[in-house]
């Protein structure tokens, strides 16, 4: 058994829990986290992004524009994000994946997300006391 | 891979996380929690007060980081040199596999 935990955008919440249900992955367990991801140290991903703000920032004092918005983009800041967690058996780890992921990919290039898979060793149903698998 | 989780003081949590970064590591995910240790909680005349809020902060590490990372955490998360009781733990687990969401790859 492995436990996924999958950090996605807030908005894409609903469409994560879709994506589980027809992936075979009905249960799951999901807060309210704040993140942050790598440094943006390759300037020329978020340029597009930054031009769009400085855009609406049209009639404010310039530098101070850009100092903020590069503040917002360099990825030192927290942003709110959804964390999932969800066990699943070993073989439909692989298509829980891939649906996440499909649920997930934007056309901005950072801040889609993370998904970790961590070993489980056992796992016990409150109801009954069944162990394992079964419990599921 | 390592995923780290990390139960600080809530005030500590911009030092801690302004330290990760000088040395390197930017990359976490912070969650509010509320939780009680070893002493108990905190008993303050007849009331116990055993859900005392804490932050916790989650990473995940290549190998060769690992220690690095719990060093700068445990550093920066002391309130004195001995450290006192509160200032929280850091758990380490084993991560089997990381995926990027926007590229698909499997990788930090």
């Amino acid at each position: 058994m492995k436990e996924i935990i999958a950090v996605v955008r807030m908005n894409r919440t609903n469409a994560t829990k879709k994506a589980l249900i027809d992936s075979g992955a009905a249960g799951f367990t999901a807060l309210k986290v704040l993140g942050r991801g790598k440094l943006v140290e390759d300037k020329s991903v978020i340029a597009d992004r930054k031009a769009n703000m400085m855009e609406m920032a049209i009639g404010e004092d310039a530098k101070e524009a850009e100092a903020l918005i590069d503040g917002f983009l360099d990825g030192q800041r927290l942003f709110p994000r959804r964390m999932f967690h969800i066990i699943a058996k070993d073989n439909q780890v692989d298509p829980i994946v891939q649906a996440i992921i499909g649920a997930n990919r934007t056309e901005n290039k950072v801040g889609d997300g993370k998904i970790f898979i961590l070993p489980i060793v056992d796992v016990v149903r409150v109801r009954t006391a069944e162990r394992g698998e079964t419990a599921l | 891979m390592y995923l780290i989780k990390a139960v600080v003081r809530p005030e500590k949590r911009d030092e801690v996380l302004y330290e990760l970064t000088s040395a390197g590591f930017n990359a976490a995910t912070v969650v509010d929690v509320v939780g009680r240790g070893k002493q108990k909680g905190i008993k303050i005349g007849n009331i116990v007060y055993d859900e005392i809020p804490k932050v916790m902060i989650i990473m995940a590490v290549k190998d060769v980081d690992k220690d690095d990372i719990v060093s700068v955490i445990m550093r920066s998360a002391k309130t004195s040199e001995k450290g006192a009781f509160g200032d929280g733990k850091i758990f380490v687990s084993p991560l089997e596999e990381a995926y990027t969401v926007s590229t698909g790859a499997k990788e930090l």
